[in-house]
Order: C-alpha cells, then structure tokens, then sequence
C-alpha cells in the first residue's frame, strides 16, 4: 500500500506544506550525500499527519462493552464491522471514523497456556503490556501495524492483521488503563463498573440460554474470578475520565430482578476538552423527579441526581438516573433538562436512543449515558481536531 | 506488490494457475474421486459441525471441566483458571448468538436502519 510522491530536493528547501488527499500520510525523506561543512544544521521535520484520537474502554466481559461500542460508532455515523476479506473471528471493529481493538489480542498466554499457569485472562501476566504500548503509540503516530488476532473461539494466537490508523481508536478490554505508558496515550478513558448484583443478574440473563449452565455454574464462575478482578481490573477506575455505575435500584423495596436500575455518570473534573453533563447549575446539588404533571410515568418512575463529589481523591460531578422510559416524551423532557450534553441540534440524544431502541439499556440509564458518553467524545475529537489544525506544519531543511 | 500479512494471501494480479484447455481434461480423471479415498472424504464430511453448536458444546466441556478441576482444590490457580475459561467461551457463546440473530435478518432492513437517507430506503408517505 504505498504511494509514493518523490518531490525533487529543491521544493523541500524552503517550509513546504506538505497535503495529500490520502488518510493516512507518511512522508519520506530522501536526503543525498553531502559533503561535510562545518556549520551545524537545525533540521526540524513536522508531519501535518493525521492525528490519531485514543479513546479506552474498561469493563469486565459481558457487561455491555459491545453495546457501548455499537452507540459510539454510531454517533459518528455508519456501522461498524469486522475487517472485510480477514480472519472471521477478528474482534476488531472498523468503521469510517473509528477502528475499534479488543485487547484480548494482545495476550501474551492462549487458553492452554494460561490453564497450564494457572492465571485468568484478567492477570497481568497473560497480556503482552510492552506490544500494546508500542502498537497503540504507533498507530496514533499514524503508522500502521501487525496486530496479533485472539481467537476466542478455539483460544489461539491466530496470525496477525494489518490495522491502519484511524481518525478514533478504541481501546477496549480489562486492562486499558493498567500500564501506566498506555495510559498515558489514552485522550480520553471510561470504566464501566457493574455492581455485584447487577452482574450476577446480567450474567444469569446471556447465560441460562446455554446448555450446561446452571445457576450455581455462573455465580461459581463470578465468584472465582473476583479476587483477580479486584485485583487488577477494579483499580483502573481510579484512573478514569468518566466511570459509569450501574447499581440496582432504590425506587423499588427488595428488588432482586434487577430489570430496573440505577446508573450514576461520575465524570472527572479538570479534564482537557471535557466539559461535564450537568442538571440545573453547574456544581449544586439537586433531585429531581421529572414525573408529575406535564409527565406521567409509570411505575416506578425516574429520578434524577445532580451533585459534585470526590471519588478517588478527585474532584468530579456525578449525574445519576433511577428508574426508566417507557415512551418517548419521557425521553426528551429529559433530554430538554439536562445541560452541557454536546449535541448539535436539540433531541440528538433521543434520536441516537431510538435508532438502537433494540439495544439493551435503551430504557434506562445505561443506555442513556452511554450515548451522552458519546456525544461527549465526539465533541472532544472535534475540539482536537480544531487544536491540531491552527498549529501549522512545517518541513524546514536545513 | 502488496501482500495480505494476515492471510498470508497475495492480492496482486491473480494468476491463472489452470488454463481453460486444461479444465477440460480433468473431469475424466476426476469423475470418481471418492472412489480412490472413500474412508478420508466421508471422515471429513462428519466433522463439519455448525460453529454454534461448537461453542455451546465447548462450554458445556468447560464447565464439566471447570467443576471437576475445582473438586480437589477450590482456591488453586487451575480452579479460577478453569472458571475463568467458562466465562470467555460463554461471552463468545452470547456473541455469536446476537451474531446469527443479527445475520439472519433481512440484508436490506438491516442497511436501512443504518442508513436511512440514502436512495435505496427512501419512503413515500404521501
């Protein structure tokens, strides 16, 4: 895949703006030998190359990672798939805007191997930190690289694809924000945390379906890996830009279903291009009940929070939804109350939440913040894009 | 030219390895290939199972695994590790499950719902 422009060495001597209509642009330097002189040379090369957006996603499997990813591509627009002409089982995502990648790929032990050690794919042993760092830097530097391929089917190492840089690249998994060099690639991360009950109820959900699967099985399974998740994937909320909780709710007394919820967006303040969601004024604390008598609700209705707070020793803003839509002016009546959403034309979000109305969450908080979440990054693309655009690039020869 | 690293297929200009002259003289030596090697192609033919019912019969495996693994010794490594491979394959399960939901309804529905603007999904209401 390379096109290759050779310009002749007089159009580099003087600063040259070097476009291409290409997306992804690499230029390459081609300097003949010349004899030494005694004065020093200042060369400075600047790619006005695309910069790269890096956005990670943490969650432990089967908490709606794919739903979130679903949500967010679509809010740039178009669906995203699977590599065409690749291997089938690629878990990677790629769409116009943004590639998604799973970080199961970068397991340094396959399923036999972690059996032999005896370590859960959430340990940090199983995962090959070093290769993620080097391929997540050199993707947002623009440069393409060999991704390995986990199969989660047969639990393999399968044969590396070729990922190119995109505008958005997603880092998903159980450790994004474990290695500190990652992290600090990262623009903008997000932690999905599920409370206990939550998870037994979802887990009980995807799998009761299955043959062999017996509720002693699944809540077996959670409880074995919980030590490694506390360990390891727990703590990396700490480090996150917004953390989406989902608890059960408190509307209705001894709920045990876990059908309704009740989902808190703590987002962290100070954060560059960031600017929180807020209800009402910025940094008061308000409750709101929407249902009354320009909305009816039905049982058991939706209730609002808006407070400031610390977590972790930071200073954030949580919004919090209790409860669930059941129609559509429910939605947008919210919608028209919540301030500093980032939508570019008013009831964006109920339109983003009814075009994926057969996701799960989309009657609830879940789906509600995810798609806020969203719109929230976009906003922080563009605001980066903007940046990167008034610094002009320069080739100066020297 | 260019090569597919992943597949390890090479997408230049194909080349044509049987000439059409060729093709005509294989199926006369052809016509009866199960008769050279009956046994291999029947064998072969068996062991195509659908890739659902794979996963789902994996992590049946997995968890008669799992529990015969954590039977001697709940708190070892090979106990959570097993468990820890329940889960993956019962995520790879749910996956290809919303998979062949997904894939198996109507193509165009499908892209209209996802681009409802363009020509093909237009809709005349009046």
């Amino acid at each position: 895949m390379a096109v290759s422009t050779i310009y002749s060495t007089q159009a580099l001597n003087s600063t040259h703006f070097l476009t291409s209509s290409s997306s992804s642009k690499q230029v390459f330097f081609y300097r003949r030998h010349q004899p030494q002189t005694n004065r020093s040379f200042n060369t400075t090369i600047t790619c006005a190359a695309q910069q790269t957006v890096v956005i990670g996603l943490a969650a432990d499997s089967g908490c709606g990672k794919s739903t979130f990813m679903r949500r967010l591509t679509s809010v740039f627009g178009g669906a995203a798939e699977p590599p065409k002409g690749g291997n089938p089982d690629s878990n990677t995502l790629i769409s116009d805007m943004t590639t998604v990648i799973c970080l199961d790929d970068y397991h340094s032990l396959d399923r036999t191997g972690r059996k032999e050690k005896g370590v859960t794919a959430l340990d940090p042993r199983a995962n090959d930190f070093d290769l993620m760092y080097e391929q997540v830097k050199a993707l947002k530097s623009g440069i393409a690289v060999e991704k390995p391929i986990y199969n989660h089917v047969t639990g393999l190492l399968d044969a590396p694809e070729l990922i190119q840089p995109p505008k958005i690249l997603v880092i998903e998994g159980l450790h994004p924000m474990f290695d500190e060099r990652v992290r600090d690639l990262l623009d903008f991360s997000i932690y999905l945390d599920i409370s206990n009950e939550v998870k037994f109820a979802w887990k009980i959900q995807r799998d009761m379906a299955e043959r062999g699967h017996s509720l002693e099985s699944i809540k077996a399974s959670i409880e074995a890996r919980k030590p490694d998740f506390d360990a390891f994937i727990d703590p990396q909320k700490q480090y996150a830009d917004a953390v989406i909780e989902v608890l059960p709710t408190q509307l209705i007394p001894d709920d045990n279903e876990g059908k309704v919820l009740r989902v808190r967006l703590i987002m962290k303040e100070g954060v560059q291009y960031f600017s929180p969601v807020y209800l009402f004024d910025e940094g008061s604390t308000i409750s709101w009940i929407p249902c009354g008598r320009k909305l009816t609700c039905s049982y058991p209705g939706i209730k609002f929070n808006y407070s400031p707070d610390s977590y972790f020793d930071h200073e954030v803003s949580v919004v919090e939804m209790d409860g669930q839509f059941d129609r559509l002016d429910e939605l947008i009546y919210v919608e028209s109350h919540l301030s500093n959403l980032s939508t570019k034309f008013y009831g964006e979000v109920t339109q983003q939440m009814l075009k994926h109305a057969d996701f799960p969450g989309s009657n609830n908080g879940t789906g509600l913040f995810q798609t806020i979440v969203g719109l929230k990054i976009r906003d922080l693309y563009e605001q980066l894009i903007a940046n990167k655009a008034t610094a002009p690039a320069e080739t100066a020869k020297a | 030219m260019t090569t597919v690293a992943a597949t390890g297929l090479n997408v230049a200009t194909p080349r044509a390895f049987v000439r059409p002259a060729a093709r005509l003289s294989a199926p006369v030596r052809l016509n009866y290939p199960w008769k050279f090697s009956s046994m291999k192609r029947m064998v072969k033919l068996s062991v195509k199972a659908t890739p659902e019912g794979e996963i789902s019969e994996k992590v049946e495996k997995s968890i008669q695994e799992a529990k015969e693994t954590c039977a001697d010794d709940p708190v070892s490594g090979e106990c959570v590790a097993a468990w820890d491979e329940v889960e993956e394959l019962s995520a790879a399960a749910s996956h290809a499950r919303d998979k062949k939901k997904a894939g198996g309804s109507d193509p165009l529905e499908e892209y209209c719902s996802d681009n409802p603007e363009t020509d093909e999904c237009r809709t005349y209401d009046n």
